[in-house]
């Protein structure tokens, strides 16, 4: 099934990039029949309502696979905080990251994100899982962080760890997640929000872009 | 009096709400056939849990998995959220304090908080419980609320058995209180042989039975009082 009209529409409603991945290796029995992960990403700081937009073209992509007699399931941006329906509950079986890698649009950074070569890791991601026959994009084959350890240096807490993120082990864990919440907890002022950020701004890949934009 | 063509589009579309997991008709047709009058409680049973019914045959036949039954769920409360404050309040001049529950190692809590909304529409004081309910718990709360029924929801044939140990304890130590039980793998026999007082297989029988019991304690006890 071609996935070409689906991108485009969801492109020109405003994605910043679209992809459609073979998931099957990453779910558990509960999904395993919905096995096409589609990765919409936006460019973050486009503007605050950055979930909602997200959301919105979740809801898109829902009803075009309905209206071709799919079903779907969609996994919010921000499902690690939903917590007041039942379908919530599964929203852990699904990372963001394996659509995202098995798509093709990035590859996991030493500092945990999703990478992608034009944005860097400055993006937002929502998932949509399909059980439509979707022809898949190539997935990504390795990190591509190379000699680069600017974010395990820059890192307040010390918690990005260096490892190569790879797809034969994708459960790794790169980063000290405790490390880095508990640089939150001793400066207040992130309390609410989320934590320093340095991994982000610091990437190469993240600010190419930035140059690129601002001349 | 409600067109009756337009009241079946309306039950139609939550019906199909649920089926389809789609929140907002649900909302929308529960919306609607509030404007139109209808009854709430009829547009719940006949609508909403119309569709649950269907989505169980089709997770049954393979068609729907657990995150579509989910979904489905989600659209079922979704619009109930909008017709529960709408149930018409009955007045049976009967106050019955009820404890529900779903048993240990199961948490399909569907059906129960159906039977539940009944009983609340009937101004029973409900003490409810959730569901995966430790056994020893319903035992507690019964002594601590003193109350007249408690009632025992199971879906599945495996938690079930956990039925017969609460009902055991319960009349060991209150002898007065009286158990139904319900939920799809229960059936009258198995209440009779468990030794529950009632069994009831959808909610407003539920309520009906409920009804039954609590005249009937209320009975015993004017009895016992006019002795002394
Ligand atoms: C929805 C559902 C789920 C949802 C539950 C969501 C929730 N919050 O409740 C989820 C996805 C979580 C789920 C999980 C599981 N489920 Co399930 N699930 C169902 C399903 C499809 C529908 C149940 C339902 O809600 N029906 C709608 C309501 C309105 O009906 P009801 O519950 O029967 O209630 C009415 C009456 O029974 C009565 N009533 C109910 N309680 C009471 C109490 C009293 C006192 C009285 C008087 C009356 C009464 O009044 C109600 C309203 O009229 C059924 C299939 C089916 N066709 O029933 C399977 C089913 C119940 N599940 C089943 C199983 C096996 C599971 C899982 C193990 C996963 C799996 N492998 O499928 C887990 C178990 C989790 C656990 N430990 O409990 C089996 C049970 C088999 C068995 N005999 O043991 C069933 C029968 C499916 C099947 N055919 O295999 N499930
Ligand atoms: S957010 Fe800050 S503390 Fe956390 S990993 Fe990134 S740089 Fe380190
Ligand atoms: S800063 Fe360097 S090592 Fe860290 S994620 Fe970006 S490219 Fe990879």
């Amino acid at each position: 099934m071609k996935t070409r009209p689906l991108k485009e529409l969801l492109q020109r409603e405003g994605a910043t990039l679209v992809g459609v991945g073979d998931v099957t290796q990453a779910l558990t029995s509960e999904l395993i029949h919905l096995n096409r992960g589609i990765a919409i990403a936006l460019n973050r700081g486009l503007s605050s309502d950055t979930n909602d937009q997200l959301e919105r073209l979740q809801k898109l992509a829902e009803v075009w696979l309905k209206e071709r007699g799919y079903r779907s399931f969609s996994i919010p941006p921000d499902s690690d905080r939903r917590k007041d329906k039942l379908i919530t509950k599964l929203y852990h079986l699904v990372s963001h990251k394996t659509a995202a890698t098995c798509s093709g649009l990035g590859w996991i950074g030493k500092n945990g994100l999703i990478i992608n070569n034009t944005y860097g890791s400055k993006m937002s991601w929502a998932t949509v899982l399909t059980d439509a026959p979707l022809h898949p994009d190539t997935p990504v084959s390795g990190s591509q962080c190379g000699e680069c350890d600017l974010c395990v240096r820059h890192c307040p807490s010390g918690a990005v760890k260096g490892y190569h993120w790879s797809m034969v082990d994708p459960r790794q864990e790169l980063v000290a997640y405790d490390k880095c919440r508990s640089l939150k907890t001793k400066r207040h002022g992130f309390a609410e929000k989320p934590n320093c950020g340095f991994c982000v701004t610091i990437c190469p890949f993240s600010r190419s872009r930035h140059k690129q934009k601002h001349g | 009096m409600v067109d009756e063509a337009k009241k079946k589009e309306v039950l139609e579309k939550m019906r199909n709400g649920v089926i389809q997991y789609d929140e907002d008709a649900c909302k929308e047709g529960a919306q609607e056939a509030l404007d139109l009058g209808m009854d709430a409680n009829e547009a719940i049973f006949d609508g909403l849990v119309s569709g649950m019914e269907e989505v169980g045959r089709l997770f049954e036949a393979q068609e729907y998995f657990v995150p579509e039954i989910l979904m489905c769920a989600d659209a079922l409360y979704a619009g109930l959220d909008i017709l529960k404050p709408h149930c018409q309040q009955m007045d049976i001049g009967l106050k019955g304090a009820v404890v529900i529950g779903t048993v240990e190692g199961d948490v399909h809590d569907i059906g129960k908080n159906l039977v539940k909304m009944m009983f609340d529409v009937a101004g029973f004081n409900v003490y409810d419980l959730g569901r995966d309910v430790p056994l020893d718990k319903f035992v507690e709360e019964q002594l601590k609320t003193d109350s007249d029924l408690v009632c025992l929801s199971a879906m599945m044939t495996t938690s079930m058995v956990g039925m017969p140990k609460i009902i055991e304890k319960i009349k060991e130590k209150n002898p007065d209180c009286m158990i139904m039980i319900g939920g799809a793998p229960t059936s009258k026999e198995l209440a009779d042989k468990w030794g529950a007082d009632g069994y009831a297989e959808d909610a407003s029988n539920a309520l009906k039975e409920a009804i039954k019991m609590v005249s009937f304690l209320k009975k015993l006890r004017d009895e016992k009082a006019g002795k002394k």
